[in-house]
């Protein structure tokens, strides 16, 4: 009797806390949605007229062509890693994920410095070549140029999820084509493809969803996109309230695309019970072959991440002595702490939902486990619309509160604090910790915690002595990528962030925006080696976990 | 093992506190950003505790200095907060009577003037200011003043265009200069405030038909900022530029020798000599509508309109000065003077909103 008592408390108690976090993931964007049934004010009328299509067109062609591109790219790249033998192999199966370090912002400056007049590549010709060039060949800060970047700097998805599905699921069927005499063309275009179609769209709408999201990248280049247009209705025309109608319609979208991708991936589905690790038989490429892979290897590499950390590397020696002050390392200093902090909540947060939805396997588990999903596919610039809309109703609801506390307090506390700022991190992270937590419990599965059950304990203490030793490894791995990606972010940093509080991302993007490229290379430089050592980690510790 | 999960949710709780906490202690700081600085300097004769609270989109060194001249003559310690001008007016909306910001600081008359419009400052009845900043270049309610001038001009290329082929901003919509106009975005406020003078003074039909023109004329669909304008020129895709003065100073100071060159082979044309003027702007101050040191801040603003802070205050960011009495810079000398349009530059303000339309309406991206 005793016993069942407790279990039903403990049970309460996570899954309230579950209860609680979810609900505060939810409110803030249910309530810019309900914005769109409110009635328009009169720069809406202009900004339909003259603008939204613009916005629509833009975020599409973006989209669409980025999608494409990144798919064959990455497709191409995965296949060839995975079934075959070249020069260089070992070392691209890896360094082909680099490109990730560098947050498609930076990229997009540190292209344009090296393509622009006064670039590297257009100053050399022309001081010791004498050569000179007509300007369309350089012309980065395009439509064209926007794509190039994105899908140079995010095809990584598409390969890391497409490469893992052939290693681990399709060598029997890609052996069994090769035994049955079908060409190596054969094999990619009527095996390898629709095996692999699941993963190849699931890296796909991260990537349209991190395009969506973008706001340096567009911003920088002088295209007007959805992110851009919030930004300029919010802060240019001092409109909140077509901002957030903006906001609205993007979410609409976004909730488009995740719907398309369900239905896509739902219809045929290829699941591989035997999770026995084989991997494929390598075939070597010989001769021409083999250079002809380790160069489109080489290139891609290149163009994603050696000329722009070379260029940053060189920047930086030639600014790091003006650059490195006091107010740098405070900055640094702050970047780290805000993500190493925000990270650890959305990990704790993580394991609570997680552990609740293992436990109770209905209707309200599906629902959390899912809504955890939808803030990462919300762009920052609406997450952050959202939080300060919210956090502003907050301060006014707890006025009374502050001035019992202080009597001289003043009526925005929590908005003008750093607390908007993490809230909205794990609004939009949460996912990703939540994703490892929950891939590692499914690896455990149930078993121990029902024997330490059955044994008496409750879950908190199952939790702490018998499950959090086992997931440990999914809680370091889901850690290390809420960390990497709070010190990229940028949107939501830029907006949210209380006067005075820089971080690495925001200061690399400020510098660049006030055409200071060189001065931003030095904390670029520094977030994409945090990015690759994290990297590095993860990869080391997603193989010991493979073997 | 109850105790465990109270344990556990206590201490979320906490850390929750905590980070509460933490966010309060840095919103604190910034309000107070600069003491450290500047209390070595304080003047003991005075009474403590004297500040003004600035709210600034300037970042040049030279500004500190000036503050802590200023800090000794008053005893007064200015405390800054830095940040990009659209988010420090949405900062003052946001923080309402509760705000610490006495003074804002920010670029273009435009902005001013929407500040002024969200009821974010208050008007300034003094002597001393209205000598030192003529009258068009502060609000008709004196809600803000000018505090230095630029001016857009046109940029020419010196190998390919004989300046005595330029003439006036109408002119460049003319067939002769077919392809060949370089100008940025028009979601950036110069362009906006540019486009706002025409209607103030040509009326919104002629304003129009300009801003058409132009882009019939284009080398390039806009893209890039205002240096990028210039980098093209040399790169031969245009031959114009619709530029901030102050942006040729920046260039010719670059410490990229590349950029030096850049501005070294373009020329600045001053347009509209003999007929409307050149339109000119201005980076400008505003004492806050709820500003809790209005005397210390009016102080300040006395202070840098005056003629020992101007000089420095300008050719920070090679403006020219608003005060008539004080010369500019050697570099803007050799450019020579010029007339300037001749309208209140709170009609940029008043005209923003139908600029921006304008802009939208005709295409130009």
């Amino acid at each position: 009797m005793i016993r069942t008592k407790y279990i039903k408390h403990s049970l309460n108690s996570w899954s309230i806390l579950s209860f609680i976090f979810i609900s505060l993931i939810i409110f803030p964007n249910l309530n810019i949605l309900m914005n769109l049934i409110n009635k328009p004010n009169e720069n809406w009328t202009h900004i339909k007229t003259y603008l939204l299509n613009d916005y629509i067109i833009n975020s599409m062609i973006l989209v669409i062509f980025t999608g494409i591109l990144t798919t064959i790219i990455g497709i191409s790249l995965s296949w060839i890693i995975s079934a075959y033998d070249f020069p260089g192999r070992k070392f691209f199966e890896w360094g082909l994920i680099l490109p990730l370090a560098i947050p498609p912002y930076i990229a997009a400056y540190t292209y344009n410095g090296i393509l622009d007049y006064t670039g590297v590549i257009q100053a050399t010709l022309r001081n010791h070549f004498n050569i000179q060039l007509s300007q369309k060949y350089f012309d980065i800060m395009s439509m064209k140029g926007s794509i190039f970047i994105f899908t140079i700097f995010l095809f990584p998805y598409v390969y890391i999820i497409t490469k893992s599905f052939l290693e681990k699921q399709s060598a029997a069927l890609i052996e069994n084509a090769r035994l049955l005499g079908r060409s190596q063309l054969e094999i990619f275009i009527h095996v390898v493809l629709p095996i692999s179609r699941a993963s190849i769209i699931g890296g796909v709408s991260l990537v349209i969803l991190e395009v969506l999201n973008d706001y340096g990248v567009v911003k920088f280049f002088g295209i007007t996109t959805f992110s851009t247009a919030i930004f300029k209705t919010w802060f240019g025309m001092g409109d909140i309230d077509s901002a957030v109608r903006i906001s609205a319609i993007l979410l609409l979208i976004v909730f488009a695309i995740l719907l398309i991708e369900k239905l896509f991936r739902g219809r045929k589905k290829y699941s591989f019970s035997n999770t026995k690790f084989r991997p494929i038989t390598r075939k070597e490429l010989k001769d021409v072959k083999g250079i002809l892979a380790f160069l489109f290897c080489f290139a891609v590499f290149s163009l994603g991440f050696l000329i722009p950390t070379l260029q940053l590397a060189h920047w930086s020696l030639m600014t790091y002595k003006k650059i490195l002050d006091i107010e740098f390392w405070r900055f640094t200093f702050s970047s780290l702490s805000i993500a190493l902090l925000s990270a650890g909540l959305i990990i704790i947060i993580a394991i609570i939902i997680a552990n609740y939805c293992r436990m109770n396997d209905n209707f309200l588990s599906k629902l959390y486990s899912k809504t955890t999903a939808v803030g990462y596919s919300i762009p920052g610039a609406v997450i952050a619309i959202a939080v300060i809309i919210f956090f502003i109703a907050l301060d006014n609801k707890l006025f009374w509160l502050y001035k019992l506390i202080d009597k001289n307090s003043s009526k925005l506390v929590l908005s003008t604090s750093i607390t908007m700022l993490i809230f909205a991190y794990i609004i939009r992270f949460l996912a990703i910790g939540f994703n490892s937590i929950e891939s590692g419990f499914e690896k455990i599965g149930k078993k121990f915690s029902e024997a330490s059950r059955t044994l008496g304990m409750n879950i908190t203490e199952t939790f702490l002595k018998v499950d959090f030793k086992m997931i440990k490894p999914s809680i370091i791995s889901g850690f290390i990528l809420v960390f990497v990606d709070i010190l990229k972010e940028l949107p939501l940093t830029l907006i949210l962030r209380p006067f005075n509080f820089n971080t690495l991302a925001t200061k690399s993007f400020e510098y660049a925006n006030d055409e200071m490229i060189h001065e931003a290379s030095v904390s670029s430089l520094i977030i994409i080696i945090i990015s690759i050592i994290s990297i590095y980690i993860f990869n080391k510790a997603s193989d010991k976990e493979a073997s | 093992m109850k105790n465990k999960l109270m344990k556990i949710s206590l201490s979320l709780m906490l850390v929750l506190a905590l980070v509460a906490l933490a966010g309060c202690q840095t919103s604190q700081e910034t309000q107070a950003p600069q003491e450290k600085t500047e209390e070595a300097t304080e003047n003991q004769e005075k009474p403590k505790n004297q500040v003004v609270n600035l709210y600034t989109d300037r970042h040049y060194e030279t500004d500190e200095e000036l503050y802590k001249m200023f800090t000794e003559e008053t005893g007064i310690k200015v405390n800054v907060v830095k940040g990009k001008s659209d988010e420090l007016i949405e900062r003052l909306a946001r923080e309402g009577a509760d705000t610490q910001a006495d003074l804002l600081i920010t670029a273009d008359a435009g902005r001013l003037f929407r500040a002024k419009e969200k009821e974010l400052l208050q008007s300034v009845d003094n002597e001393t200011l209205f000598d030192n900043i003529p009258e068009n270049l502060r609000d008709e309610d004196n809600q803000w003043f000018g505090l230095t001038v630029r001016g857009r001009v046109i940029v020419y290329s010196k190998d390919r265009v004989n300046p005595s082929e330029l003439s006036t901003y109408e002119d460049l919509t003319s067939d002769k200069w077919e392809k060949k106009i370089l100008v940025r975005s028009s979601s950036n406020i110069y362009n906006q405030s540019l486009l706002a003078s025409f209607i103030a003074i040509n009326g919104e039909e002629k304003a129009k038909e300009w801003a058409k023109g132009i882009v019939k004329n284009m080398a390039r669909d806009p893209e890039g900022n205002d240096r990028a304008q210039a980098k093209a020129i040399v790169a031969g895709e245009g031959d114009l530029a619709i530029m901030n003065t102050y942006y040729i100073g920046k260039m010719l100071n670059s410490s990229d020798p590349e950029e030096v060159k850049v501005a070294k082979s373009v020329g600045v044309f001053f347009p509209n000599q003999d007929t409307t003027g050149t339109h000119i702007n201005v980076s400008g101050i505003g004492l806050a509508r709820h500003a809790k040191n209005s005397e210390n801040a009016i102080k300040l603003m006395e202070f840098l309109s005056s003629e020992k802070a101007q000089k420095q205050f300008a050719e920070a960011n090679y403006e020219y000065p608003v005060n008539p009495d004080v010369e500019p810079s050697e570099l803007l000398k050799s450019w020579g003077e010029f007339k300037t349009q001749d309208i209140n530059l709170s009609k940029l303000g008043e005209f923003n909103k139908r600029a921006v339309e304008i802009f939208n309406e005709i295409g130009w991206k």
